[in-house]
């Protein structure tokens, strides 16, 4: 129990310091909405479209804004030595790693769960009508996201071209997770439930976030302690 | 003629795969090591890898526009290669940009790790993915199988031979490399 004090403490500590000031997440919200309104003037949303391309349009908002606030995560200790103390605390590098995901995670949450009303307002869509299982696939896909972001956030912490690099890595990566949350995402928004049809994807994204928890909680001490 | 080119190039992606068994194996063994040799031998197999993969997606890209008429057919194969081509050069650029060699290594060894455990994901998910779409069927050039297995077999040798080229070159630059820092301190 010890270790999951451990993370909460720094979970708490990373959701505080990004709540008092509220940069990134403005950031992260405010482009999400421009990258909506961008894809209403690229194409003439009609019913049909909309339902085909829903998944896709909104996990690729949700993979963008999450990035631009993944980026910050460990760029954020960088200042002031903050990195080198948190690394040297008694605490391990797993639990330090986990507290940032979880806190990583309820930020880019709460940014999908206000773009999600945002885009049923531009496109008229009804999104939902599945709610409960859109919500299970937005929690599954979300983690996918945040391990991911978070272990080469850690990676490229201390690299020149650290902006670049994250995403470059980030994104082929997340190939797998980002297809089976789009496909799942295009069928419930469109109203048809998680059937046989669907539960393939449904597995990948389960198979995919525990296989890469997994490796990242292993590997992150090699990584942040070298 | 053009199905005997395509057989040739376009069996570097069994060779590709097999260059990615062989990085993972390095990755490991230098995260466990932490010897240099291994990190030279899975940069060397990632560079051979990733050239089989080109050379695969430019035949693919080849043969589809001579024999469906359209450059890109969302075939599996072509697409899986494309994102583990993506994928392993994330890997070439972040090791570009890490300067420190300790440092390189370590991080270009989990990078390979995760691109590793990555690629059957992939290749599963797009197959999914195509299984859903309507798209035309994937065609592959008649008598591929047998002439594919000799190709893959000999790109394999000049794969190994390629990594073994690199892997000395790698290891030359490390030499020099630690040379000129010892110059520098003196």
């Amino acid at each position: 129990m010890h270790y999951f004090r451990q993370v909460a403490v720094v979970a708490f500590k990373d959701l505080r310091a990004e709540l008092r000031t509220k940069e990134a997440i403005n950031a992260s919200l405010a482009f999400s909405i421009v990258i909506l309104l961008l894809f209403s003037f690229a194409f003439d949303p009609s019913e049909e479209t909309m339902r085909e391309i829903s998944g896709g349009l909104l996990w690729i908002v949700f993979a963008f804004a999450g990035t631009l606030m993944l980026n910050r995560s460990f760029a954020r200790e960088l200042p002031n030595d903050c990195l080198d103390a948190l690394i040297a605390a008694p605490l391990p590098a797993s639990a330090l790693f986990l507290g940032k995901c979880l806190a990583n995670y309820v930020l880019v949450l709460a940014v999908e769960l206000v773009s999600l009303p945002v885009f049923g307002i531009f496109y008229n869509v009804h999104w939902a009508r599945q709610f409960p299982e859109l919500l299970l696939v937005l929690l599954l896909g979300t983690w996918a996201l945040t391990i991911i972001g978070t272990i080469f956030s850690a990676l490229t912490v201390n690299i020149k071209l650290r902006e670049v690099m994250l995403p470059m890595l980030t994104y082929p990566i997340l190939i797998p997770a980002l297809m089976s949350a789009m496909q799942l995402t295009t069928a419930l928004v469109g109203g048809t439930p998680i059937g046989a049809d669907n539960v393939d994807s449904l597995k990948m994204l389960i198979g995919f976030d525990i296989v890469f928890t997994a490796v990242s909680l292993v590997l992150v001490e090699t990584v942040l302690v070298g | 003629m053009r199905d005997a080119l395509f057989a040739f190039f376009g069996s570097g992606a069994p060779v590709a795969m097999a260059a990615a068994v062989v990085a993972l194996a390095g990755s490991v063994v230098f995260l466990r090591t932490r010897n240099f040799l291994y990190d030279a031998l899975a940069l060397a197999a990632t560079k051979t890898g990733f050239a089989m993969l080109a050379a695969a997606l430019a035949a693919g890209v080849l043969w589809s526009r001579t024999a469906a008429g359209i450059w890109w057919t969302w075939d599996t194969r072509l697409t899986t290669a494309l994102v583990c081509g993506l994928v392993y050069a994330a890997y070439l650029m972040l090791r570009c940009a890490i300067e420190e060699p300790t440092e390189r290594a370590t991080s270009a060894a989990v990078v390979s790790v995760f691109a590793f455990l990555d690629v059957p994901l992939a290749a599963i998910s797009i197959a999914w993915w195509r299984a859903r779409r309507t798209l035309p069927p994937e065609a592959a050039p008649p008598g591929w199988s047998t002439l594919a297995s000799w190709n893959a077999l000999a790109m394999l040798l000049v794969a190994a031979a390629l990594t073994v080229i690199l892997l000395r070159r790698e290891e030359r630059r490390r030499a020099r490399d630690a040379e000129r820092r010892a110059a520098l301190t003196l």
